[in-house]
C-alpha cells in the first residue's frame, strides 16, 4: 500500500494522498487511447475514399485528372492528421483536461509532483519524450515502451522518461463515497447489543475487514455469508465475548457498537458558513440527504 | 477522540462538500461573487473535516472522498498559473517578445547548437564530397534502384511543375516524416545526448551523399535549386532540434550543483522553446519545399529567394530579440 501512494502537504498541513497508476493500466490506457485514433484515422480514410469514388467515377480524361489531384490533396491532409494524432493528440488533451480519452476510462490523471495539474509545457515535454520511452523500438506509436516500463519500475513514483523529464506522475481515482459509513440493517435492536460489549477497541485493520465484509454482504449467499463470518469471527472472540449462532449478524453488531457507541447522533444542522442552513444545491438528484 | 457518529457527521457537513463541489467545477473566472466570497472557508472546513474524519477513523470511501475533495480544491486555489490564463490581452510588446524567444533560446543554448551543426554539416561535407568523386559510396545508404529514381528525379529538372495535388501530398509527407524525424531526434537526446548525436551524424551523411551522388551524376545545379529553398529551414530545424537533445542529455550527464533529476527538469523546460521553433520551422520547410521548390518558376528567382531565405533565417537568429537582452 505504502508503496503505491504518493502523500501531499497541503499549506493547512492536511495530508493527502494519491493512488499512483502501475505500469498495466498505464498501458491498457494508452492501447485504449491508440484504438481510438485508429479508429477515428480509418473512419477518415474511408470517408475519403468513398468521396474520391463518387467524384471521380467518370471515364473521360477531365475527370481522371480531378480524381487525381484530389486523392493527392487528401492524402497530404490525412498525413498531417496522422502527425496531429502522434505528436500533439495526448499533449493538448492532457495540457486541457489533464487525461485522455484512454485514460478517462481507466480513471486515470496526469499530475505535477505537488499534485497540481500539469502546464502545456510539462504536457508537450511528457509526450515528446515518448519516443525515448519506446525505445529500443522506433514505431507503433509506444505500443511497446520497453525503455518506459524499465524507467517505471525503477522510480519511486512509478514515471517514465517522460515524467521524469516533466516532473510529472500519473494517478488514479480511488473507490469514493460522501455518503458515510456502512449502516447495519435490520437497525440492532438493545437485546442484540446486550450482548456485545460496550466499547469494542477494533483496529482499523479489523474494522476496514468487517467494513468490506458487511458491503459484500448483500451480493453474497447465505451460506456463503456465514462460511466467511465463520472464517473471522475465532479472531475477534475474543473482543465479543460470547460465541453467537448468526456469525454475521454478531460482525454486524460488533462494527455497529465499535463505529457507533458513545458517539452522538447529533441532528442534521449546525456547522454552515453563513450561520443559517443552506438548502442543498439544485440540480443534483440522487444524494441523499438525509 | 470520539464526537459524532459517521452518518450525522456526514448529514451535517455534505452541504458544505457539495458547496465546495460546486465551485471546483468550473474556473475560477466563471464563479458568482457569493462563491468567491466563500470558497477559502469552504476549503479550509473541508480541510479539518478531513483531518477530524481520519482521527475519528471515519470509513474508508468517505476519507478518500474528502482527500479528493481537497486535493482537487487545494490544486485549484494554489494554482500557480491561474493569473497567466486570467490574462488575455495581447500586447504587441508581448508578440515581439514571443516571435524573439525563439532566436534568445538559440543564442542561450549556443554551445549545444554549434556542436550540433558541426556533428550535422561535418559528415555532411564529408560524404558529399566523398561520394561526389566516388559515387559507389552511395550504395552504402541506399538501395540501387532507389538510387536510380534519385537521379531520374533531378535530371529533368522542374521547369513543367507538379500538379497541385501532388504538391499537397508531399507537403503531408514532409510534415509528418520530417518534423517527426526532428522531434525524435530531440528526445532520444534524453539518453546522454547519444540518440541525437546518432541522429545527427547519420543525417549529416545521407544526406551529404545524396548531394554528392546527384552531382557526381551530372544534376548538381538541379538539386541545388530544388533544395535552396526549403534548406535554410529544414537543415537548420534539424540542427537546431539536435542541440536541444544534447542539451537535455548533458544537462543529466553534467547536473552541476543541481540534483540530476532537477537539472534535467530544468534544461527539458528550457529547451522546449528550441524544439518547438524547430517544428515550426519544418512546417515552413514543408510549404516551400512541397508548393515553392518544385514549381516550374524559373531557377534564376528559386536561387535568389533561397539565398533570400538563408539571410533571413540567420539575421534572425543572430539579431532578434537582441535589445531585450542586453
Amino acid at each position: 500500500m505504502l508503496d503505491t501512494t504518493v502523500a501531499i502537504e497541503t499549506p493547512e498541513h492536511v495530508l493527502f494522498h494519491y493512488r499512483l497508476a502501475g505500469p498495466v493500466q498505464r498501458w491498457i490506457a494508452h492501447l485504449l487511447d491508440l484504438l481510438f485514433l485508429a479508429v477515428i484515422l480509418i473512419g477518415l480514410a474511408v470517408i475519403v475514399a468513398m468521396m474520391g469514388t463518387v467524384l471521380g467515377v467518370g471515364p473521360d480524361a477531365g475527370q481522371l485528372k480531378l480524381q487525381k489531384e484530389l486523392s493527392g490533396t487528401t492524402t497530404g491532409i490525412l498525413l498531417l492528421i496522422v502527425f496531429f494524432a502522434q505528436w500533439c493528440y495526448f499533449a493538448c488533451l492532457e495540457a486541457w483536461k489533464g487525461t485522455t480519452p484512454g485514460k478517462a476510462v481507466l480513471g486515470l490523471r496526469v499530475v505535477t509532483l505537488e499534485g497540481r495539474p500539469i502546464t502545456f509545457s510539462s504536457a508537450a515535454l511528457r509526450n515528446l519524450l515518448r519516443a525515448a520511452d519506446a525505445l529500443p523500438l522506433t514505431q507503433f506509436m509506444g505500443a511497446i515502451a520497453p525503455a518506459g516500463l524499465i524507467s517505471m519500475l525503477s522510480t519511486e513514483r512509478s514515471q517514465r522518461v517522460g515524467d521524469l523529464v516533466a516532473g510529472t506522475m500519473v494517478v488514479k481515482k480511488t473507490e469514493r463515497s460522501n455518503q458515510g459509513g456502512v449502516l447495519v440493517w435490520p437497525p440492532p435492536e438493545p437485546h442484540e447489543l446486550a450482548h456485545i460489549p460496550d466499547d469494542p477497541h477494533l483496529s482499523p485493520e479489523e474494522r476496514t475487514a468487517i467494513e468490506l465484509f458487511l458491503r459484500r454482504k448483500k451480493r453474497l449467499g447465505p451460506a456463503r455469508e456465514r462460511e466467511l463470518a465463520e472464517i473471522v469471527l475465532p479472531l475477534l472472540q475474543q473482543k465479543l465475548g460470547h460465541v453467537p449462532h448468526d456469525p454475521a449478524r454478531a460482525l454486524g453488531l460488533l462494527y455497529h457498537q465499535a463505529v457507533n457507541a458513545g458517539r452522538k447522533d447529533a441532528p442534521a444542522s449546525s456547522r454552515n458558513i453563513s450561520g443559517h442552513p443552506t438548502p442543498p444545491p439544485p440540480g443534483r438528484p440522487g444524494r441523499p440527504h438525509a | 477522540m470520539r464526537e459524532v457518529t459517521e452518518r450525522s457527521f456526514v448529514e451535517r457537513r455534505q452541504t458544505d462538500w457539495l458547496s465546495l463541489e460546486e465551485c471546483l467545477g468550473p474556473s475560477v473566472m466563471q464563479l458568482l461573487p457569493k462563491q468567491i466570497a466563500t470558497l477559502a472557508q469552504l476549503y479550509r472546513n473541508a480541510c479539518a473535516d478531513l483531518a477530524r474524519a481520519e482521527a475519528a477513523q471515519y470509513s474508508a470511501p468517505l476519507l478518500t472522498y474528502l482527500q479528493e475533495l481537497v486535493g482537487r480544491a487545494h490544486a485549484r486555489i494554489y494554482d500557480l498559473h491561474a493569473r497567466e490564463k486570467r490574462q488575455r490581452t495581447v500586447r504587441f510588446q508581448d508578440v515581439r517578445a514571443t516571435l524573439a524567444s525563439f532566436a534568445v533560446a538559440v543564442r542561450t543554448h549556443h554551445v549545444a547548437v554549434w556542436i550540433a551543426t558541426f556533428m550535422f554539416f561535418g559528415p555532411f561535407i564529408f560524404a558529399a564530397l566523398y561520394t561526389w568523386k566516388h559515387p559507389a559510396f552511395a550504395s552504402n545508404f541506399m538501395q540501387p534502384d532507389d538510387l536510380r529514381n534519385l537521379a531520374d528525379a533531378y535530371a529533368e529538372g522542374f521547369e513543367g511543375g507538379r500538379a497541385f495535388g501532388t504538391d499537397a501530398q508531399m507537403t503531408g509527407f514532409y510534415v509528418n516524416n520530417n518534423v517527426g524525424i526532428a522531434l525524435r531526434c530531440f528526445a532520444l537526446g534524453v539518453f546522454g545526448g547519444f540518440g541525437s548525436a546518432v541522429y545527427l551524424l547519420y543525417n549529416g551523411l545521407s544526406t551529404g551523399t545524396v548531394f554528392g551522388f546527384i552531382t557526381a551524376n551530372g544534376s548538381g545545379a538541379n538539386i541545388l535549386t530544388f533544395t535552396i529553398g526549403h534548406s535554410a529551414f529544414e537543415l537548420g530545424a534539424i540542427v537546431i532540434a539536435g542541440a536541444a537533445g544534447l542539451a537535455l542529455g548533458w544537462s543529466f550527464v553534467s547536473p552541476g550543483e543541481l540534483t540530476r533529476s532537477e537539472s534535467v527538469r530544468r534544461t527539458g523546460m528550457s529547451v522546449l522553446t528550441l524544439v518547438f521553433g524547430a517544428a515550426i520551422m519544418l512546417l515552413f520547410a514543408a510549404l516551400i519545399e512541397g508548393f515553392w521548390s518544385s514549381s516550374g518558376i524559373p531557377s534564376e528567382v528559386k536561387r535568389a529567394v533561397g539565398i533570400g531565405n538563408l539571410v533571413l533565417v540567420l539575421s534572425y537568429f543572430i539579431f532578434a530579440g537582441r535589445k531585450r537582452e542586453a
